[in-house]
């Protein structure tokens, strides 16, 4: 034990022993939480961004941008036609909406309108932005279809006496259907998964659990650089001629690591309850145990590369790689929904994607120990393998 | 000019050596685009990496528009997008969606249809009943898409039911037609709005894709180069640190004990590191062309795209040199600007969705700057349309390598 925990503290001392550390410690995996969760400022509207060009300037242009900024999906921006224009040639804007000169009530009831949708290819933000605006101006449009309709229905019984009559039929029942659809009950109900601590859905919850993974994987893969460093070195061969276990020494080295991985969880999940104000703390067993397992298998994996690798240039490279590649295929830059079915399948074959997974039920969903005992029983199951084969593997030189 | 040639082709044939750096110069931007790829649906077969969303539906009602809206969500238009499984208990549904079974459950209650559809002799519904969709919180896009459908549903049947009760109260109260007759024609004014609806909106949507008559945009033409540039990053910055190793070793002093100027020396490192990079490229530009079938446009202006972008992301790499006392520095702050150059200049997220300041900020990354040239070529573009991001990645080259030789100078890294 002694051993172990001299080791362990050599380890601790070393990887510390430069400021950079710090960076890939705590600065980046701070920055990158707080970028990609939207919680640096500025621009915290997740909805689509829709450019509007508004050439008509009248009553139901405004209605239509209005009706456009209670969208879900969309938030409208409005512009000139030169600025949306140049934006959308150079394609910092997926969609160009353009309301044409004449748009208006009168106009609206005469004949039909339209409007132009400027769409990026093969865009889905801009395929988003051509729904909402199909929805919104099927809105818009509806009540006069309606009185349209109703004068048409009137007339297959009996002919206006005049021209006047049938403009009156026509206000009468434009006003009627303008009167109802602005009353339209809620027909839907919507409530989020029903969980214990009743937590609401907050989208920077993915981002902080993702990000977590990311950098607390990437060195504990590392690992592997520090096994093929002192190989390279011939520190290891030295401690042949100690009185020292490969097992003592694997346990030793993998100690420090995983120690300084659980710190590093713990300080981003501080990070994450008392700046992004996350639910991380509301089931403390649960988390302590993904957080132990998730380590565990990074670290096993690290282990186990460390004896295939030749240099600790390799190995800091594939662990990087490696790193990155599990990161973005297990769900912590994008959710695995977007994947396709085949995708995810073929994904729970990473550590990555487990840890993802338990930690989203913890945070999103308020899930218990038992609840996530099945992915931290899976991310045991793969460090057992890694450190079995790491071991088995293992040459001093 | 020779020496300077001869060092550089030295550095670039070591650097191809090194299995180590193939890793993150080639091996890494590949396995990447190919995850991202298939996070956008690339290689699945389908445009978008949403598809056979799970959902579970209670249907309560059991009236007709409570078994229009089951037919709906199991019909053939949305049998790629949901798979809908019917349940009993409205418990059962929820608890599958807490176990993370189900994107959303949607339980249509009883009295649902009757809100809509006056029942014989009313003009009115009853009072609204609410439609209820449960939600995963870990699927929220998954979630939206059902709550869309749902959402396209009730509106049409709104203007359905608004539409019959405008029509038929306007010919009740002009006495064209008798009370007896007003709920049979409420519901066929109805079902005639509805369809109307979809076959004559009087507002008409003109939509335009841009380019798309002359180039099918491939979107991992964005993502490829997004991850070549991003590792272009590690290729500038690893060849800074190989002149503080080799400075270390002692080699560059043996080298500037030959009858080499120092300005040779280090401007044949430099031309080495430049050289490596434009390699790199362009090994990525024709083994994704190769693998992933892309077009990457107008070859011409692809190359100088990668001869300005290259000179961008050195300045980069000179500056991190010039700065660092030991190659480990080097290869710490290389890496951590590589990922943050990534994200901020739109490797990972489109700029788009992100705040102004990072948009702004995203203009000292050669990754924007080389992003927005790449995806203009591959949109069918021409050398004309990319001058501006040309101009940006030399003029960032400059100011860095001006910057970066006035501290070499400083540190003497210049005197023999």
């Amino acid at each position: 034990m002694k051993k172990i925990l001299a080791i362990t503290i050599r380890d601790i001392r070393l990887r510390f022993s430069s400021f950079s550390e710090w960076l890939f410690f705590l600065i980046m995996p701070i920055f990158f939480t707080l970028l990609l969760s939207g919680g640096t400022g500025g621009n915290s509207d997740n909805r689509v961004l829709l450019v509007v060009v508004d050439r008509a300037q009248t009553p139901l242009s405004a209605e239509l941008i209005a009706t456009l900024e209670n969208s879900e999906s969309v938030h409208p921006e409005l512009m000139t036609q030169e600025d949306g224009e140049n934006r959308f040639d150079s394609r910092r804007i997926s969609a160009l909406l353009i309301i044409p000169a004449g748009f208006d009530q009168s106009a609206l009831e005469n004949g039909s309108l339209t409007l132009e949708l400027r769409q990026q290819p093969n865009n889905l933000n801009a395929l988003v932005a051509q729904g909402a605006v199909q929805a919104v101006i099927s809105r818009v449009g509806q009540a006069v279809e309606i009185a349209r309709r109703s004068v048409a229905e009137a007339e297959k019984i009996k002919a206006f006496q005049s021209a006047a009559d049938r403009q009156a039929y026509f206000d009468e029942a434009l006003a009627s259907a303008q009167t109802l659809l602005d009353k339209s009950p809620d027909r839907i109900s919507e409530n989020q998964g029903n969980t214990p601590a009743q937590i609401e859905y907050d989208p920077r919850a993915n981002s902080s659990a993702g990000q977590l993974i990311t950098w607390v994987f990437i060195p504990l893969i590392g690992l592997s650089e520090l096994f093929a460093y002192e190989r390279q070195k011939g520190t290891l061969r030295r401690i042949l001629t100690t009185p020292t276990r490969k097992v003592t020494y694997i346990f030793g080295t993998i100690f420090g690591q995983v120690l300084i991985a659980l710190a590093q969880m713990a300080l981003l999940v501080g990070f994450g309850i008392l700046v992004m104000k996350l639910n991380w703390g509301q089931n403390v067993p649960a988390l302590i145990a993904m957080l132990v397992a998730g380590a565990l298998a990074a670290a096993a994996l690290g282990t186990m590369l460390g004896t295939f690798v030749k240099s600790a240039a390799q190995a800091q490279g594939l662990s990087i790689m490696l790193g990155m590649v599990m990161a973005l295929m297990g769900g912590c830059w994008y959710p695995l929904e977007l994947f396709p079915q085949a995708v995810r399948n073929v994904v729970k074959i990473l550590p990555t994607t487990w840890a993802m997974q338990g930690l989203l039920d913890i945070v999103l969903r308020g899930q218990g120990l038992a609840a996530i005992l099945p992915e931290a029983g899976v991310l045991l199951g793969f460090a057992a393998v890694f450190f079995g084969i790491g071991i088995w593997r293992f040459r001093y030189e | 000019m020779r020496k300077l040639f001869l060092i550089g082709l030295k550095d670039l044939k070591l650097v191809f050596r090194d299995k180590a750096a193939l890793i993150f110069m080639l091996l890494a931007p590949f396995l990447l685009t190919l995850g991202m790829g298939f996070v956008t649906g690339q290689f699945g077969g389908s445009g978008s990496g949403i598809s056979n969303i799970p959902v579970g539906i209670v249907n309560q009602d059991g009236g007709q528009l409570g078994n229009a809206l089951v037919e709906l969500f199991q019909s053939k238009d949305l049998s790629d997008l949901v798979v809908a499984t019917i349940i009993e208990d409205p418990a059962a549904a929820r608890q599958q969606v807490d176990e993370d079974k189900f994107a959303a459950a949607v339980i249509i209650p009883t009295g649902f249809t009757e809100s809509i559809i006056p029942s014989a002799g009313q003009i009115d519904a009853s009072p609204a009943v609410q439609l209820v969709i449960y939600n995963n919180p870990t699927r929220p896009t998954s979630a939206g898409v059902v709550k869309t459908i749902l959402e396209e549903f009730v509106n049409r049947l709104e203007v359905g039911r608004v539409g019959g009760t405008v029509i038929v109260t306007q010919l009740v109260t002009k006495g064209l037609i008798s009370p007896a007759q007003v709920a049979a024609v409420a519901v066929q004014m109805g079902q005639q709005q509805v369809k109307s609806l979809d076959e004559n909106s009087v507002i008409k949507l003109n939509s335009n894709v841009a380019s798309e008559s002359t180039v099918n945009f491939n979107p991992l033409a964005y993502i490829a180069p997004a991850m070549a540039l991003m590792f272009l990053m590690y290729t500038v910055s690893n060849g800074g640190r190989t002149l503080l190793v080799e400075r270390n070793q002692g080699t560059l002093p043996r080298l500037l004990v030959s009858p080499t100027g120092s300005a040779q020396v280090l401007g044949g490192k430099i031309f080495g590191i430049y050289l490596t990079g434009v390699v790199q490229m362009l090994i990525l530009i024709v083994g994704s062309t190769l693998l992933f079938r892309l077009q990457w446009g107008d070859p011409l202006a692809v190359f100088v795209l990668v001869l300005a972008a290259v000179f961008g992301a050195s300045g980069w790499g000179m500056l991190i040199t010039s700065l660092a006392k030991r190659p480990g520095q080097i290869s710490a702050i290389g890496s951590a600007l590589m990922l943050t150059f990534g994200v901020l200049g739109g490797s990972f997220v489109n700029l788009e969705v992100m705040p102004t300041w990072v948009q702004f900020v995203s203009k000292i990354t050669p990754n924007a700057w080389g992003l927005d040239g790449f995806s203009t070529l591959a949109l069918g573009g021409g050398l004309g349309l990319i001058i501006k991001p040309i101009l940006g990645l030399l003029v960032m080259g400059l100011v860095l390598f001006t910057i970066s030789l006035a501290l070499f100078n400083r540190r003497g890294m210049t005197m023999k």
